[in-house]
């Protein structure tokens, strides 16, 4: 009876140790899932398996081929790779200017797969901006009412729209130049007011498509000062295509493109 | 709701204040244009509806008719009627009046006729029939064995209907008359012309020669009383007036009479209708080009608005509201047109037509109909071509496909 009962506490004793070992675990497991949280929320964009076809009549164009891209809060991307290589399309799925044929954007989280149309263009409006090679500005628009159009969809008072506005494009160094108009501008200052239309509303990603292929290098240089400023002032994340290796050395990290391929 | 109204107002009045001004003033300069086009019409009908009221009201019919009781031929005691009803307040005058059907005769020609038998000096107190004498005089209550002759009797004169007139009778001719197996020759004291055609294809003479051709000399009949109130005397007051004065026979007010005249505004009206279709269409047509060629020219915009979030809803508004304001302002400068320049210039320097001289008249009520349908035109033919573009792809319209 003695020996049943000393068994007894004997695996008592052992289950209790179990206990503990599993205890621990278990908090180490939820320790390592805490920083796998951290590293999704981190990341700001994520692309996964993305193919992009173009049907041009009979002939398919493959764009993208499986591209997967992550990108993390506060970088700055540079996507490069010759021309026709898919930079272009790469960045429109990421922005959501355009939709893939497969795969998935998850853009903070949310699997923006799933959204229509309108909800996309919301989704653009709050969350995104846009810098375009050749500038993109509405010409009827003065330099702050481009800057502040998508404040006002976002149905911000006059005063705040313009408060915000004179506030940028003073930060891009167009603070004497608020009720110009667009075709009054050189090159250099119209891509200045439509980096101060892309960061208004404080986008979580900055886009840029060649920003600077039609600035000479000097405008070049300091548009991509601009980013640079915001980049690591204000933690903007920005992912910028480009085919000059000297605007890449501005960036974190370069995506390499290669007839629609991620080159490692 | 509100906001996105706002963000379409600032794009549209950005689109007028800053884009093409050649376009714009085109754009509100035709839609000016329909806009007069489609109240012209609808001016001239109320001008000439109006004309012929008057004429009506002055030459023929006075206010209000007294006519025989159902099945009666005449009116018995008409000077006793008529001095009853010269007592009401409102009554400027009446005038007792034979009439009846003949057929005259002047060299080879032969037509017929509406005759009236009238007291001279009591008509001139209803109708302007005196002054409407242009060659010759008025009766006169003791003439006897003259006659005067409207124009489209007499001939000459402008007579609209020449062939089926006497053919150049003059003052002083000598025509003959038969009424009911009855002939008798009448000298021509006048010829009168009111310019309505109607009330141009009579003759008159004094009760009393009429009475002795008819064979009822002195019996103090008459067919119908006209009555001539105080301007602007409503014709339904008038009538509650006789009959509250006890008078038993048959009272009817000018627009009874106006029967044919209905007829043709109904006609004119339909014309109208279709041409105001006409011109709605080419609104239309022509707003549809105007929006549809700017929207062409600015597919990039779109699709860029498009790409920073901008919606589609919005943007399309954005030129519904360019196009209202467009058809606003055509409105505006057409009526402002209408109302202060063509109306008064022809108030002032009347047009002249077979009927008189006539002026346009603008109806306010139908101004309103037609810039309503002028709006509803530019509204429809905006949102075609703004749904069409703004709902393309963005990349599509940004790369200009
Ligand atoms: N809308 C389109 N229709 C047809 N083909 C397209 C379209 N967009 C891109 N392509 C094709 O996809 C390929 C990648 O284009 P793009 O992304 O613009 O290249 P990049 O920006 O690197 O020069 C090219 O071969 C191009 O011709
Ligand atoms: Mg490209």
């Amino acid at each position: 009876m003695e020996k049943i009962r000393k068994h007894t506490e004997d695996a008592v004793k052992s289950m209790d140790e179990i206990r503990k070992q599993t205890e621990n675990t278990v908090k180490s497991m939820d320790i390592i899932r805490k920083s796998i949280d951290d590293t999704i929320t981190d990341t700001i964009i994520e692309c996964i398996d993305i193919t992009r076809t173009f049907k041009m009549g009979e002939v398919e164009v493959r764009a993208l081929r499986s591209v997967n891209v992550r990108i993390r809060r506060g970088e700055f991307i540079a996507i490069m790779g010759p021309s026709g290589s898919g930079k272009t399309t790469l960045l429109n799925q990421l922005g959501l200017l355009d939709t893939p044929n497969s795969g998935k954007v998850i853009i903070d989280g949310s699997d923006t797969s799933r959204l229509s149309d309108s909800e996309k263009g919301k989704f653009r409006l709050h969350n995104l901006g846009y810098v375009f090679q050749d500038y993109a500005l509405l010409p009827e628009l003065n330099a702050m009412e481009n800057v502040y159009i998508s404040l006002m969809m976002q149905g911000k008072s006059k005063t705040e729209c313009e408060s915000a506005a004179a506030e940028i494009l003073a930060a891009v160094g167009l603070g004497d130049r608020l009720q110009q108009l667009p075709s009054k501008m050189s090159g250099g200052q119209q891509q200045r007011v439509s980096i101060a239309r892309a960061l208004a509303h404080s986008p979580e990603v900055l886009f840029a498509d060649e920003p600077c292929a039609n600035l000479d290098s000097e405008t070049s240089k300091e548009v991509l000062d601009l980013f640079e400023k915001f980049n690591q002032e204000k933690g903007q994340t920005i992912v910028m295509v480009t085919h000059e290796e000297w605007h890449a050395e501005y960036a974190d990290r370069v995506i390499r493109l290669k007839d629609g391929i991620v080159q490692e | 709701m509100l906001e996105k109204a706002r963000v379409s107002f600032f794009l549209a009045s950005r689109s007028i204040t800053r884009g093409n001004k050649g376009i714009t003033i085109f754009t509100v300069f035709v839609l000016t244009l329909i806009f007069i086009q489609l109240v012209l019409f609808s001016s001239m009908l109320a001008g000439v509806t109006l004309k012929f009221n008057e004429l009506m009201v002055n030459f023929q019919t006075g206010n209000v008719v007294v006519e025989p009781k159902e099945e009666e031929r005449y009116i018995e005691g008409a000077s006793a009627l008529q001095k009853k009803i010269e007592s009401l307040p409102q009554v400027v005058g009446t005038s007792a009046r034979l009439k009846t059907t003949g057929n005259f005769r002047y060299k080879e020609k032969e037509i017929g006729a509406t005759i009236y038998g009238i007291d001279p000096a009591d008509e001139t107190f209803v109708t302007g029939l005196e002054d409407a004498i242009i060659s010759g005089e008025f009766l006169s209550r003791p003439d006897k064995g003259e006659i005067i002759l409207g124009r489209e009797v007499s001939g000459g004169f402008g007579a609209l209907m020449e062939s089926k007139s006497l053919e150049g009778v003059e003052v002083g001719d000598t025509v003959e008359l038969t009424i009911g197996g009855v002939t008798r020759e009448f000298k021509v004291k006048g010829i009168y012309s009111t310019r309505f055609f109607m009330a141009d294809a009579s003759a008159y003479l004094t009760i009393a020669d009429l009475e002795e051709m008819l064979g009822i000399e002195g019996r103090d009949f008459a067919q119908e009383i006209a009555i001539k109130t105080v301007d602007g005397t409503p014709e339904y007051d008038t009538r509650t007036a006789l009959l509250s004065l006890g008078i038993g026979e048959n009272i009817r007010t000018w627009h009874e009479f106006a029967g044919i005249l209905r007829l043709i505004e109904s006609t004119l009206g339909l014309v109208r209708n279709i041409m105001n279709a006409i011109g709605l269409l080419i609104a239309f047509v022509i707003i549809f080009v105007v929006i549809y060629v700017n929207i062409v020219n600015k597919k990039r915009q779109i699709g860029v608005q498009k790409a920073i979030g901008i919606e589609q809803n919005v943007i399309i508004v954005s030129f519904v509201l360019q196009a209202m304001l467009y058809a606003g302002a055509g409105v505006i400068f057409g009526y402002t047109f209408m109302r202060f320049g063509l109306v008064p210039y022809t108030v002032s320097h009347p047009v002249e037509v077979p009927l008189g001289s006539m002026s346009l008249r603008l109806d306010n009520a139908e101004a309103l109909n037609r810039a309503v349908l002028l709006f509803l035109s530019s509204v429809v033919g905006s949102v075609i071509p703004a749904y069409k573009l703004a709902q393309k792809d963005l990349l599509d319209l940004i790369w200009g496909k």
